[in-house]
């Protein structure tokens, strides 16, 4: 089909609930290219592609996922302006099979638009697995639409929906889906869609009203408003009251006449292949919690044992780059980074869970509904839980912080590009400021490249698959008691653990929750003691120098910080926290693909914004550095005025000052400048704990100060770091006070 | 004739059964509690038409025509309270004054009509325990549901929802967003660190207090 051929251009919108298989759909019909803009106005994001079919041209919009058109999120209230605004030619709402009265609540509502549309039932292999049986032909009959029922992961359904795309009509009028409510006469003179548009009004929702308004006219306003008015004159209720009910009856008959319910099948799902996996399981959990309490406890483990029988046979390495990459034993004769101690590493830890669990994930459904109950049991989901994290420590931390930071910033930069560089650039100004002491290259590229993307990236890509698979949710149950102390709910535990990866995107991400207060208390905490990804990743990797004591007592400070200033900020500000009433997903495969363009996605973002930080930030350390002032430079001259402050009080030595002004930075580009510290010897146990500690609570970073200025406005972007700096180094002067008078060594 | 009873021998009635819950009714405990004045004469009536037996000068007992004026008095008053507590989503402390205005007015068809749409309530709000009537004792021998809240059903039970007691119209949407409306049926999945419900093939989050508002019937067992 020639582009000539498909001139004219017809506008397909997708609707449906959150987690329904909406984007799967979107891409079976548009394939790869997608455009993903932020709606107007607002920071939702909307997916835009495009489909030929028939000779025609179709533009297909992917709307974000609504669970009823009255909005109550940002979310849905944009999915209701697409609709108006974009008048598409044909809806399509997806929806999950397994759950027919949600589904039908939103197809009763876009059958107020009187847009031709199709409904999908998609999952429709769960719904039949679970006893479920939907009389599609009879639901497609009531409202006068095509129904098509898909597996849309298996492409299934498709062809089917292709030619409801084709023949599609205008649904029934709403005169005939309610024969016997009598509010039908009050709405026939109304603008569509009747009924939305007067629980839109009686909600008060001022946006949706105002595009009514353009679109229909002030006329067309003052009439939603007799009809209420008059409605209730003539001795009625309220009338959104009863057009609530009456929906409801119709739901009821709907789902009481087309959905049936047996025993469901797959529960009783026998056989050897899941026994087998999970006996597989539970040896890879023995294996993992053995080799984790040998690094704790410090005894004989497989992966020591397999590290010393190395070490045996290749104990003297020759330095080649070749034995470098694969063993990457350091100067005191530890393996550190190669390739060949990382694929031990992943054998011993990561592949003996994964691998059963992702077999017996996608598999077998019965283990993926027992593994969602299990997981937000409290006696389970907290073991549960405790094996997340370790397994995430383990891959960003180790396979993430150790060996792929050993071999980027180590191997690559420090022993070949920089060196290289070093020898082809003649000294001077310009190989100062590249490959230098504080160059744009040897310390502004390697830190961004060599320390933190690695650290990143393997976050997201974990954080990816755990965002896929539906776990997080349940995290949200879990932590929901503990979040309550903060004046927060379970909710907010989300925009927390985002904060493990990058604050910046988590204070971006504080929207979902609902209340005021919530929001400000989230992103003051995320602003407070919440480490990215990039400093905790080299925060770990400067305690793994020393005992894991070091690290307890700095995670413990700081997570009693977190909870004493959550604890007093929701007692001191006003306003109450909003009620916790959450969805939680069934647990799924996570689609490799979804998660691997999601990373994608994300690393491009780090690069886009982060990097450009890290050259501004090396820049203005080189300037301070090279810019001198009475024979000394500013630098040492900041230093200086900060001496009192880092050696007085905190008892650091001098260049941590530079470090912590680093920090404002990038956060985690202060931590490198600790480990880099740390690696030269010139902090002690003490010193590495307080240092830790303070870099930790100090303000967050540039980006981080510029989302809360975006999101809560200068002022309280300037409070909050105003709180922030005394409140870092009090704690620090006291814990530092503490460490010396007790005299607490780590070693 | 129990319409014609005047309301200060409902009240004496009503003080005399209250306290006995407690134990040992005084005299002076009647006179002290009651909310009217009790005078010598209206003693006087109380024990002429063999409502009330005082022995001595310090017991009082209510004889069994006393009794039964009294339970049904009180039942009333009770079920008002659960009514106003409940559908209206008053305060407890606010229900008390508005049901000693109700229990007067009510005649027994219309208290029994409560009873039921509450579901046979057996406590009040304040937890003291009301009188069966003849709905409750034909609910029971019927095996009819009954109302309670859904944090009382125990995890693993399915019941339908009643109503929700919350005025909080966005509260409401969400549920019902959620599939949570009358009329549909949840099961109860989890009660700690959060409470859990089912409704369809969806597994629903909520705190405690959410799920204290919603009302459902509850099929007892056998």
């Amino acid at each position: 089909m020639t582009a000539q051929a498909a001139r004219v251009s017809k506008k397909v919108v997708l609707v449906g609930n959150p987690n329904v298989g909406k984007s799967v759909i979107f891409r079976l019909l548009t394939g790869s290219y997608v455009l993903v803009s932020n709606f107007p106005g607002t920071t939702v994001e909307v997916s835009r592609g495009k489909m030929e079919l028939g000779g025609l041209s179709y533009e297909v919009v992917d709307t974000p996922g609504v669970n009823s058109l009255v909005p109550q999120s940002e979310d849905e209230r944009v999915a209701c302006q697409i609709l108006l605004r974009e008048k598409p030619d044909v809806i399509i709402q997806v929806a999950d099979a397994k759950n027919l009265r949600r589904t039908l609540l939103i197809t009763s509502q876009l059958v107020e638009f009187g847009i031709p549309m199709i409904l999908v039932l998609n999952m429709i292999d769960e719904a039949e697995e679970r006893g479920i049986e939907i009389d599609t032909q009879g639901l497609s009959e009531f409202f006068s639409i095509p129904a098509v029922e898909t597996i849309a992961i298996y492409s299934k359904g498709r062809k089917q929906l292709l030619g409801a795309i084709q023949n599609v009509g205008k649904p029934n009028k709403l005169a005939a889906l309610y024969p016997k409510e009598k509010i039908i006469e009050a709405l026939q003179s109304l603008a569509t869609p009747p009924m939305l548009s007067i629980e839109w009004l009686a909600e008060g929702d001022r946006e949706l009203i105002r595009t009514n308004v353009e679109l229909q006219g002030a006329a067309g306003l003052a009439s939603l408003k007799k009809a209420r008015e008059g409605h209730k004159a003539a001795g009625h209720g309220s009338l959104e009251k009863e057009i609530g009910d009456a929906r409801g009856r119709l739901l009821d008959r709907l789902v009481e006449l087309h959905k049936k319910k047996r025993q469901s099948r797959f529960l009783q799902e026998s056989g050897v292949f899941k026994k087998i996996w999970l006996a597989l399981l539970f040896c890879g959990v023995v294996l993992f919690a053995w080799n984790e309490a040998g690094a704790l406890l410090r005894f004989q483990t497989p992966f020591t044992l397999f590290l010393q029988w190395l070490a045996g046979k290749f104990g003297q390495p020759s330095g080649g780059l070749i034995e470098t990459v694969l063993l990457g034993i350091n100067s005191a004769g530890r393996f550190e980074y190669g390739i060949i101690p990382e694929a031990i590493h992943f054998l011993l830890f990561i592949a003996p869970i994964m691998i059963p669990l992702g077999v017996l994930l996608s598999r077998s459904r019965s283990f993926a509904y027992e593994f969602g109950i299990f997981s937000r049991k409290a006696s389970t989901g907290i073991p549960i839980l405790i094996g997340v994290l370790l397994l995430l420590y383990e891959f960003v931390g180790y396979t993430g912080a150790q060996t792929l930071v050993g071999l980027l910033e180590k191997v690559l930069f420090g022993q070949h590009v920089i060196p290289y560089l070093r020898a082809l650039i003649p000294a001077g100004f310009f190989a100062e400021l590249m490959v230098g002491k504080y160059g744009l290259i040897s310390m502004g590229l390697t830190y961004a490249i060599g320390i933190v993307l690695p650290v990143v990236g393997t976050f997201f890509i974990a954080f990816g698959l755990l965002e896929d698979s539906g776990y997080l949710p349940r995290l949200s149950i879990l932590s929901d008691r503990l979040m309550r102390i903060m004046g927060l709910n379970g909710k907010a535990i989300l925009p927390m653990v985002l904060g493990f990866g990058c604050g910046t995107m988590a204070t971006m991400s504080a929207r979902i929750l609902s209340s005021k207060k919530e929001r400000l208390i989230a992103i003051f905490l995320l602003a407070l003691g919440i480490p990215c990804s990039a400093q905790l990743g080299v925060m770990l990797g400067m305690a793994a120098g020393f005992s894991q004591k070091a690290m307890l007592i700095v995670i413990g400070v700081v997570f009693s910080q977190l909870l004493l200033v959550g604890y007093l900020s929701s007692k001191l500000l006003r306003g109450k926290p909003s009620e916790f009433i959450f969805e939680i997903p069934p647990i799924r495969t996570p689609q490799l693909k979804n998660v691997v363009l999601k990373t994608w996605y994300r690393v491009q973002w780090y690069l886009k914004e982060a990097v450009p930080l890290f050259l501004v930030g090396t820049l203005a350390l080189f300037a301070l550095d090279n810019l001198h002032l009475m024979g000394q430079s500013l630098l040492s001259w900041t230093q200086k005025a900060l001496e009192p402050i880092v050696s007085g009080l905190l008892h650091l030595p001098v260049e941590s000052a530079g470090i912590f002004l680093l920090g404002f930075l990038r956060r985690d580009y202060g931590a490198a400048g600790l480990y880099d510290l740390a690696r030269r010897g010139m902090l002690n146990g003490q010193q590495v704990v307080v240092s830790m500690i303070v870099i930790t609570l100090f303000v967050p970073c540039l980006a981080s100060f510029l989302m809360i200025v975006k999101e809560q406005g200068m002022k309280r972007a300037l409070a909050i770091t105003g709180f922030i700096v005394p409140f870092a180094l009090s704690v620090g002067t006291v814990v530092s006070w503490i460490l010396r008078t007790f005299d607490v060594q780590f070693h | 004739m129990e319409n014609k009873i005047s309301e200060e021998v409902a009240e004496v009635l009503e003080t005399v059964w209250t306290l006995q819950e407690k134990g040992i009714v005084t005299l002076d405990s009647v006179v002290s509690n009651a909310a009217t004045t009790v005078s010598d004469e209206l003693l006087g009536t109380l024990s002429r038409e063999g409502l009330i037996e005082v022995e001595g000068s310090r017991s009082v007992r209510l004889l069994p025509k006393g009794l039964q004026m009294a339970e049904k008095i009180i039942r009333r008053h009770r079920l008002a309270e659960r009514l106003i507590c409940d559908v209206l989503g008053s305060h407890v402390e606010e229900s008390e004054a508005a049901a000693c205005e109700y229990e007067h007015l009510l005649a027994e068809g219309i208290t029994n009509s409560i009873c039921t749409l509450l579901g046979h309530p057996r406590y009040c709000p304040h937890n003291k325990p009301i009188p069966e009537g003849d709905c409750c004792r034909q609910a029971r021998d019927e095996l009819k549901p009954i109302v309670v809240s859904c944090n009382q059903l125990s995890v693993g039970e399915t019941a339908r929802v009643a109503y929700f007691s919350t005025h909080e119209h966005t509260r409401l949407l969400k549920l019902s967003a959620l599939g949570i409306s009358p009329g549909t049926s949840l099961k109860l999945i989890q009660k700690w660190p959060a409470y859990v419900v089912q409704c369809e093939e969806t597994e629903i989050a909520l705190e405690s207090e959410v799920a204290q508002n919603i009302y459902v019937w509850q099929t007892p067992q056998e």
